[in-house]
């Protein structure tokens, strides 16, 4: 099931210097830890010159959207998928 | 007298490559969300029943799903497929990564739509290493890069046209050549219609002067195919097929436009103004920030009942102005003699010219342009439509951003403007 949602949401985020590679880690939703096992895709746009930067990212069967704000370094989920049909 | 002699297949080594990316907007979303891998889905204007789709992935192809079909055939056909959203900052993301990935190959490139591009390695260092190599090695570099679930087939040829048809030859993740070695047998292998640009209509219309095969086509002599074709036509499909450049064209802007399907019939015109209205800012927009004005305005409306009525009006001003627009627009759609509801509205500006700085007096009254460059500022450092008219209230969620195609003048364009604030 696909769902849009717009909440913020607690993320864990990890730079390697060697790879040049920025990525979340972990989020924490609804009361769980989701370690982040692979990014599908990192993107980014712009609402006017704020710039916002969206992680398409799985945990072990769950799907999230996380999209950074990069004026306020806010995260938000807005999108969770475990993948199967509605 | 006619000098257009038959000519022999292109004895040239190919150096033209097209690149295709698979079901792109859906194998985008393969990428971007893994739990979606392996499985059908498909990305459809609207996930409403009546939503058209606009990419299946290559899963709900394999079950006979094809673009342009309704979400609600679809779910007959498989009703457990996916229909998602389009996302067009996705797919323009993944697009400028493949322009990035192509570019260091050659700056001999044009996309030809979001999933497509057309290099030319003639003359360039990478030809030695072999066009095959070439593709290869692009192959990998979008699984490494871009995203590991992404497909292209590659096609290399002489002429654009061939690097095209042997894009098509084998999906997904094709690499074929067509040369002058081999052109016979993959010419037996294909049906006139298989050809891009011959329809049902091509076809029938080759058939009354004897030519039924692609090998009869290639063979025609060109007094025969441009009887076929009724024009010049003809000689360009015997350059097509023998591997002659005829295609190497690129076609500057026309006009620019917007267009929205209604999710519910609307009848009234104050009813249909608002939508317009958007519309028009969003066409208007685009041509400010492109550096043109405009000298025409075009209306298309096409009724729940498939009857289609348009109309479009020239004059000798120059439009430069959204409201200055959308009243011609209104215009134009008032004069429809229909009054039926509406499925689909479009709206575009055509006869374009640039603006140059010392035309600007043209308008006869700088303070509007000031008005309408500071206007368009201000959307642009907080968001579009921060500021808009007020018959515009409450249309926040309605024309949605969305990505043609086939529409990708302005996209570098739209990126670069952005990346540059």
């Amino acid at each position: 099931m696909n769902q849009k949602v717009d909440v913020p949401i607690a993320t864990l985020l990890s730079y390697d210097p060697k790879t040049r590679q920025v990525k979340p880690i972990l989020v924490s939703w609804n009361g769980r830890d989701y370690p982040i096992i692979k990014i599908g895709l990192h993107h980014s746009y712009r609402v006017g010159r704020t710039l916002f930067h969206v992680f398409s990212a799985v945990s072990d069967s769950i799907f999230f959207r996380l999209v950074l704000n990069t004026d306020n370094l806010f995260w938000r989920l807005e999108e969770i998928s475990d993948g199967l049909p509605d | 007298m006619d000098c257009r002699i038959n000519l022999p297949f292109n004895p040239k080594p190919p150096t033209i490559m097209h690149i295709d990316l698979n079901s792109c907007f859906a194998s985008i979303e393969q990428q971007a969300n893994p739990l979606l891998r392996g499985k059908p889905i498909a990305v459809a204007a609207y996930q409403t029943p009546n939503g058209c789709i606009l990419a299946p992935s290559i899963e709900a192809k394999r079950l006979g799903i094809k673009v342009g079909m309704r979400v609600k055939e679809c779910k007959l056909i498989y009703p457990n497929l996916q229909v998602l959203s389009p996302d067009p900052w996705k797919y323009r993301h993944v697009h400028l990564r493949l322009r990035e990935i192509i570019g260091e190959y050659t700056d001999k490139f044009s996309p030809k739509s979001i999933d497509e591009f057309v290099l030319n390695l003639e003359g360039y260092p990478a030809f030695k290493k072999g066009m095959v190599a070439v593709g290869r090695e692009i192959k990998e570099k979008i699984i490494k890069h871009i995203g590991d679930w992404l497909r292209v087939s590659i096609g290399i040829g002489p002429n654009r046209f061939l690097a095209k048809q042997a894009a098509g030859l084998k999906k997904p993740d094709g690499l074929e050549e067509i040369n002058a070695i081999n052109y016979e047998e993959i010419y037996s292998r294909l049906t006139l219609t298989d050809l891009n640009g011959i329809k049902k209509a091509n076809a029938s219309r080759l058939n009354l002067t004897g030519i039924y095969t692609v090998m009869d086509l290639y063979r025609a002599g060109i007094p025969n195919l441009k009887a076929a074709f009724r024009s010049i036509a003809g000689y360009y499909w015997h350059l097509r097929l023998h591997g002659w450049e005829i295609d190497d064209v690129e076609f500057g802007r026309k006009s620019l436009g917007a267009m929205y399907s209604l999710p519910r019939p609307l009848v009234q015109a104050q009813e249909i103004a608002p939508i317009l209205c958007k519309l028009v800012e969003k066409a208007g927009f685009r041509m400010r920030r492109s550096g043109f004005m405009a000298k025409g305005v075009h209306v298309a409306i096409l009724y729940r009942d498939h009857c289609f009525w348009h109309h479009g009006k020239t004059q000798t001003d120059s439009l430069f102005d959204s409201r200055d627009i959308y009243k011609k627009a209104f215009k134009i759609m008032s004069a429809s003699p229909y009054t039926k509801p509406v499925a689909n509205l479009a709206v575009s500006v055509f006869n374009l010219e640039k603006v140059k700085s010392t035309q600007l007096d043209l308008f006869g009254n700088n303070r509007k342009t000031s008005l309408v460059s500071a206007l368009d500022k201000i959307n642009s450092r907080w968001g579009d439509f921060v500021i808009t008219p007020a018959i515009m209230m409450g249309m926040q969620d309605k024309v949605p951003d969305r990505i043609g195609f086939g529409n990708i003048k302005d996209l570098e364009q739209f990126v670069i403007g952005n990346t540059s604030r």
